[in-house]
Protein backbone atom coordinates (compact mmCIF):
# COMPACT_ATOMS: atom_id res chain seq x y z
CA UNK A 1 0.00 0.00 0.00
CA UNK A 2 1.80 2.83 -1.46
CA UNK A 3 2.17 5.64 -4.02
CA UNK A 4 4.49 4.15 -6.89
CA UNK A 5 5.25 5.90 -9.66
CA UNK A 6 7.47 3.99 -12.27
CA UNK A 7 9.39 4.90 -14.86
CA UNK A 8 7.92 8.20 -16.14
CA UNK A 9 8.95 10.24 -18.89
CA UNK A 10 7.57 14.22 -20.07
CA UNK A 11 9.15 16.53 -22.83
CA UNK A 12 8.76 20.15 -23.11
CA UNK A 13 9.64 20.57 -26.59
CA UNK A 14 12.61 18.71 -27.14
CA UNK A 15 13.52 18.83 -23.77
CA UNK A 16 13.57 15.81 -21.71
CA UNK A 17 12.12 17.07 -18.29
CA UNK A 18 11.48 13.97 -16.60
CA UNK A 19 13.64 11.10 -17.48
CA UNK A 20 12.36 7.43 -16.40
CA UNK A 21 11.56 8.56 -12.81
CA UNK A 22 10.77 5.79 -10.93
CA UNK A 23 9.59 6.21 -6.77
CA UNK A 24 8.27 4.44 -4.32
CA UNK A 25 6.86 5.81 -1.38
CA UNK A 26 5.13 4.03 1.41
CA UNK A 27 1.93 4.57 3.04
CA UNK A 28 2.03 7.22 5.85
CA UNK A 29 5.61 8.17 5.33
CA UNK A 30 7.50 11.58 5.30
CA UNK A 31 9.39 11.69 1.80
CA UNK A 32 11.74 14.49 0.89
CA UNK A 33 12.21 15.22 -2.45
CA UNK A 34 15.08 17.67 -3.13
CA UNK A 35 16.69 18.72 -6.40
CA UNK A 36 18.78 21.63 -8.02
CA UNK A 37 16.27 24.51 -9.47
CA UNK A 38 14.83 23.21 -13.12
CA UNK A 39 15.69 18.73 -11.86
CA UNK A 40 12.23 18.69 -12.90
CA UNK A 41 10.58 18.51 -9.50
CA UNK A 42 7.28 20.34 -9.88
CA UNK A 43 6.83 18.59 -13.16
CA UNK A 44 6.56 15.39 -11.72
CA UNK A 45 4.41 16.59 -9.60
CA UNK A 46 2.13 18.03 -12.10
CA UNK A 47 1.93 14.57 -13.65
CA UNK A 48 1.86 12.78 -10.35
CA UNK A 49 -1.74 14.80 -9.91
CA UNK A 50 -2.68 14.83 -13.54
CA UNK A 51 -2.07 18.27 -14.44
CA UNK A 52 0.23 16.98 -16.84
CA UNK A 53 0.02 14.05 -19.14
CA UNK A 54 3.08 12.25 -19.02
CA UNK A 55 4.54 10.39 -22.24
CA UNK A 56 4.96 7.23 -20.55
CA UNK A 57 4.95 5.30 -17.27
CA UNK A 58 2.33 4.31 -14.15
CA UNK A 59 1.63 5.85 -11.53
CA UNK A 60 -0.63 3.91 -8.63
CA UNK A 61 -2.24 4.63 -5.35
CA UNK A 62 -2.49 1.91 -3.09
CA UNK A 63 -1.85 -0.50 -6.08
CA UNK A 64 -4.38 1.21 -8.78
CA UNK A 65 -3.44 2.73 -11.30
CA UNK A 66 -5.02 6.05 -11.20
CA UNK A 67 -2.55 8.13 -14.21
CA UNK A 68 -5.56 7.77 -16.58
CA UNK A 69 -7.27 10.00 -14.38
CA UNK A 70 -8.46 13.71 -14.52
CA UNK A 71 -6.82 15.86 -11.76
CA UNK A 72 -10.68 15.93 -9.46
CA UNK A 73 -11.04 12.35 -9.73
CA UNK A 74 -7.54 11.95 -8.14
CA UNK A 75 -8.30 14.08 -5.44
CA UNK A 76 -11.13 12.13 -4.73
CA UNK A 77 -9.12 8.81 -4.86
CA UNK A 78 -7.22 10.39 -1.83
CA UNK A 79 -3.90 11.81 -3.78
CA UNK A 80 -4.11 15.69 -3.09
CA UNK A 81 -1.24 18.57 -3.72
CA UNK A 82 -0.44 21.97 -2.91
CA UNK A 83 1.05 24.78 -5.14
CA UNK A 84 4.43 26.25 -4.72
CA UNK A 85 2.94 29.42 -4.49
CA UNK A 86 0.31 29.70 -1.99
CA UNK A 87 -3.53 29.63 -3.54
CA UNK A 88 -6.69 30.07 -2.37
CA UNK A 89 -10.13 30.97 -3.64
CA UNK A 90 -9.94 34.78 -2.38
CA UNK A 91 -13.09 35.75 -2.20
CA UNK A 92 -14.42 32.93 -0.32
CA UNK A 93 -13.86 32.48 3.69
CA UNK A 94 -11.39 30.58 4.93
CA UNK A 95 -14.28 28.78 6.12
CA UNK A 96 -15.82 28.34 2.81
CA UNK A 97 -12.50 27.39 1.18
CA UNK A 98 -12.45 24.58 3.32
CA UNK A 99 -16.27 23.77 2.86
CA UNK A 100 -15.37 23.80 -1.47
CA UNK A 101 -13.27 21.11 -0.88
CA UNK A 102 -15.63 18.44 0.66
CA UNK A 103 -16.01 15.91 -1.82
CA UNK A 104 -19.31 14.19 -2.50
CA UNK A 105 -21.75 17.07 -1.91
CA UNK A 106 -25.38 16.38 -2.73
CA UNK A 107 -25.89 20.08 -3.18
CA UNK A 108 -22.87 19.92 -5.59
CA UNK A 109 -25.77 19.58 -8.26
CA UNK A 110 -29.21 21.90 -8.78
CA UNK A 111 -31.58 19.26 -8.47
CA UNK A 112 -29.98 17.59 -5.64
CA UNK A 113 -30.04 20.99 -4.14
CA UNK A 114 -33.88 21.30 -4.79
CA UNK A 115 -34.87 17.74 -4.31
CA UNK A 116 -33.19 16.54 -1.37
CA UNK A 117 -32.82 19.65 0.92
CA UNK A 118 -33.29 17.90 4.18
CA UNK A 119 -30.23 15.81 3.03
CA UNK A 120 -28.34 18.83 1.77
CA UNK A 121 -28.57 20.42 5.07
CA UNK A 122 -27.21 17.50 6.96
CA UNK A 123 -24.33 17.08 4.93
CA UNK A 124 -23.75 20.67 4.86
CA UNK A 125 -23.74 20.32 8.99
CA UNK A 126 -21.28 17.95 9.07
CA UNK A 127 -19.05 19.55 6.26
CA UNK A 128 -19.22 22.41 8.82
CA UNK A 129 -18.41 20.20 11.99
CA UNK A 130 -15.06 18.56 10.05
CA UNK A 131 -13.63 22.40 8.75
CA UNK A 132 -14.25 23.81 12.04
CA UNK A 133 -12.24 20.75 13.57
CA UNK A 134 -9.86 21.37 11.14
CA UNK A 135 -9.25 25.05 11.92
CA UNK A 136 -8.68 24.11 15.20
CA UNK A 137 -6.16 21.80 14.38
CA UNK A 138 -4.50 24.31 12.20
CA UNK A 139 -5.12 27.57 14.36
CA UNK A 140 -7.06 29.03 11.62
CA UNK A 141 -9.82 29.17 14.09
CA UNK A 142 -9.86 33.00 14.19
CA UNK A 143 -9.72 34.38 10.63
CA UNK A 144 -12.22 31.59 9.81
CA UNK A 145 -14.91 34.11 8.59
CA UNK A 146 -12.38 36.43 6.18
CA UNK A 147 -11.73 36.60 2.76
CA UNK A 148 -9.22 34.22 2.33
CA UNK A 149 -7.55 36.78 -0.03
CA UNK A 150 -6.15 38.71 3.34
CA UNK A 151 -4.76 35.46 4.93
CA UNK A 152 -0.99 36.01 5.64
CA UNK A 153 1.15 33.88 3.40
CA UNK A 154 2.08 31.74 5.90
CA UNK A 155 -1.94 31.10 6.77
CA UNK A 156 -2.53 30.77 3.54
CA UNK A 157 0.11 27.84 3.33
CA UNK A 158 -1.60 26.10 6.10
CA UNK A 159 -5.25 27.19 4.57
CA UNK A 160 -3.55 24.51 1.24
CA UNK A 161 -3.02 21.80 4.11
CA UNK A 162 -6.24 22.23 5.53
CA UNK A 163 -7.70 22.54 2.03
CA UNK A 164 -6.40 19.24 1.21
CA UNK A 165 -7.03 17.81 4.49
CA UNK A 166 -11.13 18.01 3.97
CA UNK A 167 -10.78 15.79 1.00
CA UNK A 168 -9.56 12.68 3.44
CA UNK A 169 -6.34 12.03 1.79
CA UNK A 170 -3.80 9.40 1.98
CA UNK A 171 -0.91 10.96 0.21
CA UNK A 172 -0.78 15.01 0.19
CA UNK A 173 2.10 16.03 -2.28
CA UNK A 174 3.12 19.56 -0.64
CA UNK A 175 5.12 21.81 -3.11
CA UNK A 176 7.68 23.82 -0.79
CA UNK A 177 5.82 24.09 2.01
CA UNK A 178 8.43 26.52 3.43
CA UNK A 179 9.14 28.83 1.02
CA UNK A 180 8.96 32.45 1.86
CA UNK A 181 7.60 31.60 5.67
CA UNK A 182 9.46 33.28 8.68
CA UNK A 183 11.40 30.04 10.80
CA UNK A 184 9.03 30.41 13.62
CA UNK A 185 6.02 29.32 11.42
CA UNK A 186 8.38 27.00 9.64
CA UNK A 187 8.55 25.27 12.72
CA UNK A 188 4.51 25.28 13.37
CA UNK A 189 3.82 24.03 9.35
CA UNK A 190 6.74 20.97 10.12
CA UNK A 191 5.16 20.60 13.55
CA UNK A 192 1.29 20.24 12.08
CA UNK A 193 2.46 18.00 8.93
CA UNK A 194 4.07 15.71 11.95
CA UNK A 195 0.74 15.62 13.57
CA UNK A 196 -1.12 15.04 10.63
CA UNK A 197 1.95 12.50 9.64
CA UNK A 198 0.77 10.30 12.36
CA UNK A 199 -2.63 9.84 11.85
CA UNK A 200 -1.62 8.10 8.80
CA UNK A 201 -1.11 10.53 6.17
CA UNK A 202 2.09 10.54 3.88
CA UNK A 203 3.32 12.99 2.63
CA UNK A 204 5.96 13.58 -0.13
CA UNK A 205 7.49 17.09 0.22
CA UNK A 206 9.58 19.47 -2.36
CA UNK A 207 11.60 21.76 -0.48
CA UNK A 208 14.80 23.88 -0.97
CA UNK A 209 15.58 24.31 2.64
CA UNK A 210 17.05 21.25 3.29
CA UNK A 211 17.74 22.40 7.11
CA UNK A 212 14.37 21.78 7.50
CA UNK A 213 12.99 19.15 5.38
CA UNK A 214 16.04 16.78 6.74
CA UNK A 215 14.84 17.38 10.38
CA UNK A 216 11.09 16.03 9.20
CA UNK A 217 11.49 13.38 6.83
CA UNK A 218 13.85 10.46 7.52
CA UNK A 219 13.87 9.84 4.09
CA UNK A 220 14.71 11.58 1.08
CA UNK A 221 15.03 11.29 -2.70
CA UNK A 222 17.70 13.66 -4.85
CA UNK A 223 16.07 14.86 -8.60
CA UNK A 224 18.67 15.76 -11.14
CA UNK A 225 17.91 16.58 -14.86
CA UNK A 226 14.72 14.74 -14.44
CA UNK A 227 16.50 11.28 -12.79
CA UNK A 228 16.62 10.20 -9.49
CA UNK A 229 20.20 9.76 -8.83
CA UNK A 230 20.06 8.80 -4.86
CA UNK A 231 17.49 8.15 -2.08
CA UNK A 232 18.07 6.86 1.50
CA UNK A 233 18.47 8.68 4.98
CA UNK A 234 19.28 12.62 4.55
CA UNK A 235 23.37 11.88 5.52
CA UNK A 236 23.95 9.11 3.53
CA UNK A 237 22.16 10.88 0.76
CA UNK A 238 23.90 14.42 1.13
CA UNK A 239 26.86 12.24 1.84
CA UNK A 240 26.44 11.32 -1.48
CA UNK A 241 29.55 12.56 -4.15
CA UNK A 242 27.10 12.37 -7.06
CA UNK A 243 24.30 14.49 -5.02
CA UNK A 244 27.02 17.53 -4.05
CA UNK A 245 27.88 17.59 -7.27
CA UNK A 246 24.77 17.90 -8.72
CA UNK A 247 23.06 19.86 -5.88
CA UNK A 248 25.89 22.01 -4.75
CA UNK A 249 27.20 22.58 -7.90
CA UNK A 250 30.15 20.89 -7.59
CA UNK A 251 30.93 23.42 -4.45
CA UNK A 252 32.32 20.16 -2.63
CA UNK B 1 -40.20 69.94 -17.83
CA UNK B 2 -39.34 66.63 -16.80
CA UNK B 3 -40.19 64.61 -13.94
CA UNK B 4 -37.18 63.07 -12.14
CA UNK B 5 -38.66 61.31 -9.46
CA UNK B 6 -40.63 59.01 -12.22
CA UNK B 7 -37.66 58.56 -14.94
CA UNK B 8 -35.88 57.13 -12.00
CA UNK B 9 -38.25 54.97 -10.89
CA UNK B 10 -39.02 53.94 -14.98
CA UNK B 11 -35.23 53.90 -15.32
CA UNK B 12 -34.98 51.11 -12.27
CA UNK B 13 -37.52 49.19 -13.57
CA UNK B 14 -35.42 49.41 -16.93
CA UNK B 15 -32.20 49.16 -14.93
CA UNK B 16 -34.07 45.43 -13.23
CA UNK B 17 -33.60 43.98 -17.63
CA UNK B 18 -29.90 45.34 -17.78
CA UNK B 19 -29.32 43.92 -14.36
CA UNK B 20 -30.22 40.25 -15.13
CA UNK B 21 -28.82 40.15 -18.62
CA UNK B 22 -25.90 41.59 -16.87
CA UNK B 23 -25.99 38.85 -14.54
CA UNK B 24 -26.31 35.72 -17.13
CA UNK B 25 -23.08 37.77 -18.85
CA UNK B 26 -20.82 38.13 -15.77
CA UNK B 27 -21.75 34.67 -14.37
CA UNK B 28 -20.53 33.13 -17.52
CA UNK B 29 -18.07 34.99 -17.92
CA UNK B 30 -16.25 34.40 -14.53
CA UNK B 31 -16.80 30.83 -14.62
CA UNK B 32 -16.83 29.91 -18.19
CA UNK B 33 -14.69 32.86 -19.11
CA UNK B 34 -16.01 33.96 -22.66
CA UNK B 35 -18.00 36.91 -23.07
CA UNK B 36 -21.33 35.58 -24.20
CA UNK B 37 -22.58 36.98 -27.02
CA UNK B 38 -25.83 34.45 -27.11
CA UNK B 39 -27.07 35.55 -24.23
CA UNK B 40 -29.10 38.58 -25.74
CA UNK B 41 -31.21 35.53 -28.17
CA UNK B 42 -31.88 33.38 -25.14
CA UNK B 43 -33.50 36.20 -23.47
CA UNK B 44 -35.27 36.64 -27.08
CA UNK B 45 -36.55 32.69 -26.85
CA UNK B 46 -37.66 33.09 -23.40
CA UNK B 47 -39.62 35.64 -24.58
CA UNK B 48 -41.13 33.73 -27.51
CA UNK B 49 -41.71 30.43 -25.41
CA UNK B 50 -43.46 32.57 -22.78
CA UNK B 51 -45.49 34.26 -24.65
CA UNK B 52 -46.46 31.14 -26.74
CA UNK B 53 -47.02 29.19 -22.84
CA UNK B 54 -49.29 32.30 -21.83
CA UNK B 55 -51.47 32.21 -24.72
CA UNK B 56 -51.99 28.46 -24.44
CA UNK B 57 -52.69 28.11 -20.87
CA UNK B 58 -53.21 32.05 -19.82
CA UNK B 59 -51.16 31.50 -17.37
CA UNK B 60 -48.06 33.81 -16.79
CA UNK B 61 -46.26 31.33 -13.73
CA UNK B 62 -46.46 28.77 -16.14
CA UNK B 63 -44.95 30.89 -18.58
CA UNK B 64 -42.75 32.19 -17.02
CA UNK B 65 -41.50 28.20 -16.15
CA UNK B 66 -41.04 27.67 -18.89
CA UNK B 67 -38.76 30.46 -20.12
CA UNK B 68 -36.78 29.80 -17.53
CA UNK B 69 -35.91 26.30 -18.49
CA UNK B 70 -36.36 27.16 -21.95
CA UNK B 71 -33.31 29.19 -21.65
CA UNK B 72 -31.25 26.95 -19.00
CA UNK B 73 -32.12 24.00 -22.32
CA UNK B 74 -31.00 26.19 -25.25
CA UNK B 75 -27.57 27.21 -22.74
CA UNK B 76 -27.21 23.64 -22.04
CA UNK B 77 -26.78 22.83 -25.78
CA UNK B 78 -25.07 25.45 -27.04
CA UNK B 79 -22.46 24.60 -24.13
CA UNK B 80 -22.16 20.95 -25.39
CA UNK B 81 -22.49 21.20 -28.99
CA UNK B 82 -20.26 24.42 -28.89
CA UNK B 83 -18.59 25.85 -25.86
CA UNK B 84 -17.42 23.09 -24.65
CA UNK B 85 -15.34 22.31 -27.60
CA UNK B 86 -13.95 25.53 -27.39
CA UNK B 87 -12.74 25.81 -24.16
CA UNK B 88 -9.09 26.49 -23.63
CA UNK B 89 -8.61 28.08 -26.69
CA UNK B 90 -8.52 31.85 -27.43
CA UNK B 91 -11.49 33.81 -25.48
CA UNK B 92 -11.87 35.08 -28.85
CA UNK B 93 -12.94 31.53 -30.60
CA UNK B 94 -15.25 31.47 -28.12
CA UNK B 95 -17.03 34.97 -28.42
CA UNK B 96 -16.96 34.49 -32.02
CA UNK B 97 -19.21 30.98 -31.55
CA UNK B 98 -21.34 32.67 -29.27
CA UNK B 99 -22.48 35.37 -31.84
CA UNK B 100 -23.18 32.30 -34.02
CA UNK B 101 -24.94 31.03 -31.76
CA UNK B 102 -27.14 33.62 -30.93
CA UNK B 103 -28.02 34.36 -35.08
CA UNK B 104 -28.81 30.61 -35.26
CA UNK B 105 -31.23 30.72 -32.34
CA UNK B 106 -32.52 34.07 -33.95
CA UNK B 107 -33.02 32.45 -37.35
CA UNK B 108 -34.53 29.48 -35.28
CA UNK B 109 -37.27 31.93 -33.54
CA UNK B 110 -37.72 33.33 -36.61
CA UNK B 111 -38.76 30.07 -38.36
CA UNK B 112 -41.07 29.13 -35.70
CA UNK B 113 -42.74 32.71 -34.73
CA UNK B 114 -42.68 34.09 -37.63
CA UNK B 115 -40.81 38.20 -37.50
CA UNK B 116 -43.98 40.50 -36.65
CA UNK B 117 -44.18 42.14 -33.39
CA UNK B 118 -46.77 40.09 -30.84
CA UNK B 119 -47.69 41.33 -27.57
CA UNK B 120 -48.33 39.95 -24.22
CA UNK B 121 -52.46 39.31 -24.04
CA UNK B 122 -52.06 41.08 -20.21
CA UNK B 123 -55.33 42.99 -19.33
CA UNK B 124 -54.45 47.04 -18.72
CA UNK B 125 -54.07 48.75 -15.91
CA UNK B 126 -54.23 51.56 -14.45
CA UNK B 127 -51.43 53.53 -13.43
CA UNK B 128 -51.26 54.62 -9.37
CA UNK B 129 -49.37 57.33 -8.14
CA UNK B 130 -46.93 56.45 -5.61
CA UNK B 131 -44.77 59.12 -4.02
CA UNK B 132 -45.86 61.30 -7.41
CA UNK B 133 -44.56 58.45 -9.55
CA UNK B 134 -46.87 56.87 -11.88
CA UNK B 135 -46.43 53.13 -11.62
CA UNK B 136 -48.63 49.94 -13.28
CA UNK B 137 -49.24 47.39 -11.13
CA UNK B 138 -47.57 45.11 -13.63
CA UNK B 139 -44.34 47.18 -13.38
CA UNK B 140 -44.53 46.38 -9.65
CA UNK B 141 -45.51 42.57 -10.21
CA UNK B 142 -42.63 42.52 -12.97
CA UNK B 143 -39.92 44.34 -10.36
CA UNK B 144 -41.73 41.99 -7.59
CA UNK B 145 -40.75 38.84 -10.07
CA UNK B 146 -37.07 40.05 -11.16
CA UNK B 147 -36.46 40.76 -7.37
CA UNK B 148 -36.90 37.44 -6.67
CA UNK B 149 -35.35 35.57 -8.95
CA UNK B 150 -32.02 37.92 -8.41
CA UNK B 151 -32.79 36.90 -4.77
CA UNK B 152 -32.84 33.05 -5.53
CA UNK B 153 -30.05 33.10 -7.45
CA UNK B 154 -27.83 35.33 -4.74
CA UNK B 155 -29.01 32.38 -2.42
CA UNK B 156 -27.57 29.79 -4.28
CA UNK B 157 -24.11 31.45 -4.71
CA UNK B 158 -23.63 32.50 -1.12
CA UNK B 159 -25.40 29.66 0.68
CA UNK B 160 -25.14 26.20 -1.34
CA UNK B 161 -22.75 23.94 -1.93
CA UNK B 162 -22.84 24.70 -5.93
CA UNK B 163 -22.55 27.94 -4.73
CA UNK B 164 -19.79 27.57 -3.26
CA UNK B 165 -17.97 25.61 -5.63
CA UNK B 166 -18.77 28.01 -8.84
CA UNK B 167 -17.21 30.94 -6.78
CA UNK B 168 -14.44 28.66 -5.67
CA UNK B 169 -13.85 27.67 -9.87
CA UNK B 170 -14.39 31.14 -10.70
CA UNK B 171 -11.48 32.19 -8.26
CA UNK B 172 -9.22 29.83 -9.60
CA UNK B 173 -10.07 26.83 -11.47
CA UNK B 174 -6.79 25.01 -11.26
CA UNK B 175 -7.25 25.03 -7.37
CA UNK B 176 -10.63 23.85 -7.32
CA UNK B 177 -10.01 20.44 -9.68
CA UNK B 178 -7.22 19.68 -7.32
CA UNK B 179 -10.13 20.28 -4.59
CA UNK B 180 -12.20 17.93 -5.74
CA UNK B 181 -14.21 20.10 -7.75
CA UNK B 182 -16.13 18.21 -10.23
CA UNK B 183 -16.03 20.60 -13.05
CA UNK B 184 -18.76 19.16 -15.40
CA UNK B 185 -21.28 19.59 -12.65
CA UNK B 186 -20.38 23.16 -11.83
CA UNK B 187 -20.54 24.22 -16.32
CA UNK B 188 -23.82 22.40 -16.07
CA UNK B 189 -24.97 24.76 -13.21
CA UNK B 190 -23.57 27.91 -14.38
CA UNK B 191 -25.47 27.18 -17.66
CA UNK B 192 -28.82 26.20 -16.01
CA UNK B 193 -28.78 29.11 -13.68
CA UNK B 194 -27.39 31.58 -16.55
CA UNK B 195 -29.62 30.44 -19.03
CA UNK B 196 -32.82 29.90 -16.51
CA UNK B 197 -31.89 34.10 -15.38
CA UNK B 198 -31.39 34.92 -18.95
CA UNK B 199 -34.83 33.62 -20.55
CA UNK B 200 -36.69 34.91 -17.48
CA UNK B 201 -35.47 38.60 -18.07
CA UNK B 202 -36.26 38.25 -21.98
CA UNK B 203 -39.84 37.52 -21.19
CA UNK B 204 -40.24 39.82 -18.37
CA UNK B 205 -38.54 42.77 -20.76
CA UNK B 206 -41.00 41.08 -23.94
CA UNK B 207 -44.39 41.62 -21.05
CA UNK B 208 -42.86 45.22 -20.44
CA UNK B 209 -42.67 46.19 -24.01
CA UNK B 210 -43.04 43.80 -27.51
CA UNK B 211 -41.84 40.72 -28.08
CA UNK B 212 -39.65 40.55 -31.94
CA UNK B 213 -36.67 38.91 -32.85
CA UNK B 214 -34.23 41.86 -31.91
CA UNK B 215 -35.42 41.98 -28.05
CA UNK B 216 -32.91 40.65 -26.52
CA UNK B 217 -30.16 41.31 -29.24
CA UNK B 218 -30.92 45.24 -28.32
CA UNK B 219 -30.05 44.59 -24.94
CA UNK B 220 -26.49 43.01 -25.42
CA UNK B 221 -24.84 46.36 -25.53
CA UNK B 222 -26.36 47.73 -22.15
CA UNK B 223 -25.71 44.55 -20.80
CA UNK B 224 -22.61 44.32 -21.25
CA UNK B 225 -21.65 47.74 -19.92
CA UNK B 226 -23.52 46.99 -17.10
CA UNK B 227 -21.17 43.44 -16.78
CA UNK B 228 -17.73 45.45 -17.37
CA UNK B 229 -19.18 48.46 -15.41
CA UNK B 230 -19.93 46.24 -12.32
CA UNK B 231 -16.70 45.04 -12.63
CA UNK B 232 -16.51 41.59 -14.92
CA UNK B 233 -17.14 38.60 -12.61
CA UNK B 234 -19.02 39.96 -9.83
CA UNK B 235 -22.54 39.47 -10.17
CA UNK B 236 -23.34 41.68 -6.93
CA UNK B 237 -21.85 44.54 -8.73
CA UNK B 238 -23.67 43.23 -12.26
CA UNK B 239 -26.78 43.76 -10.97
CA UNK B 240 -25.78 47.52 -9.40
CA UNK B 241 -24.26 48.45 -12.60
CA UNK B 242 -27.48 47.48 -14.51
CA UNK B 243 -29.72 49.38 -12.12
CA UNK B 244 -27.84 52.55 -12.42
CA UNK B 245 -27.15 52.82 -16.22
CA UNK B 246 -30.96 51.58 -16.42
CA UNK B 247 -31.41 55.04 -13.93
CA UNK B 248 -28.53 56.60 -16.09
CA UNK B 249 -30.41 55.92 -19.61
CA UNK B 250 -33.48 57.59 -18.60
CA UNK B 251 -32.55 60.48 -17.13
CA UNK B 252 -30.44 61.09 -20.00
CA UNK B 253 -33.49 60.95 -22.22
CA UNK B 254 -35.39 64.83 -21.59
CA UNK B 255 -31.91 65.70 -23.09
CA UNK B 256 -30.83 63.43 -25.92
CA UNK B 257 -34.02 61.52 -26.51
CA UNK B 258 -35.10 58.61 -26.89
CA UNK B 259 -34.01 57.08 -29.97
CA UNK B 260 -29.80 57.51 -28.30
CA UNK B 261 -30.32 55.94 -25.07
CA UNK B 262 -27.88 53.35 -26.51
CA UNK B 263 -25.20 56.29 -27.42
CA UNK B 264 -25.48 56.71 -23.67
CA UNK B 265 -24.77 53.19 -22.91
CA UNK B 266 -21.97 53.22 -25.19
CA UNK B 267 -20.69 56.87 -23.84
CA UNK B 268 -20.97 54.81 -20.31
CA UNK B 269 -19.20 51.68 -21.60
CA UNK B 270 -16.30 53.78 -23.14
CA UNK B 271 -15.92 55.99 -20.16
CA UNK B 272 -15.35 52.94 -17.66
CA UNK B 273 -13.19 50.91 -19.73
CA UNK B 274 -10.95 54.14 -19.90
CA UNK B 275 -11.27 55.50 -16.65
CA UNK B 276 -12.03 52.41 -14.34
CA UNK B 277 -11.19 49.55 -16.36
CA UNK B 278 -11.78 47.30 -13.23
CA UNK B 279 -14.94 48.22 -13.08
CA UNK B 280 -17.00 51.11 -10.68
CA UNK B 281 -16.79 49.14 -7.73
CA UNK B 282 -12.90 48.58 -8.22
CA UNK B 283 -12.55 44.83 -7.41
CA UNK B 284 -10.43 42.46 -9.63
CA UNK B 285 -12.36 39.25 -9.78
CA UNK B 286 -11.74 35.74 -11.23
CA UNK B 287 -10.04 37.03 -14.59
CA UNK B 288 -6.24 35.77 -14.35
Amino acid sequence: MSLDIANITKNFGGMRVLDGVSLSVPTGSLFGLIGPNGAGKSTLFAAISGFQKQETGEVRLDGTRIDALTPHARARAGLVRTFQVPREFGHLTVRENLCAAAPNQTGESLLGLFFRPARVAREEAEIAAEAEEIMQRLRLTQVADQPARLLSGGQKKLLELGRALMLKPRFILLDEPFAGVNPVLIAEIAERIRDLNATGIGFLIIEHDLEALTRLTPYIAVLDRGRIIAEGAPDAVLADVQVREAYLGGAV
Amino acid sequence: MSNFPQLIANGLVQGLFIAMAALAITLAFSIARFPNAATGDVMTAGAYTGLATQSATGSLILAGIVAIFTGAAISLAADRLVFRKLAGRAVVASLVASIGVAFVIRAVLGVTFGLSQLVYDIPLTRAKLYWGVRLTPLDLQVAGAVALALALVFGILHLTPIGRQMRAVADDRDLARVSGVRPERVMLALWMISGGVAGLAGMMLGIKTVVEPELGWSMLLPAFTAAILGGIGSPGGAVAAGLLLGVVQEMSTPFVGFNYKLAIAFAALLGVLLWRPSGLFGKREGVR
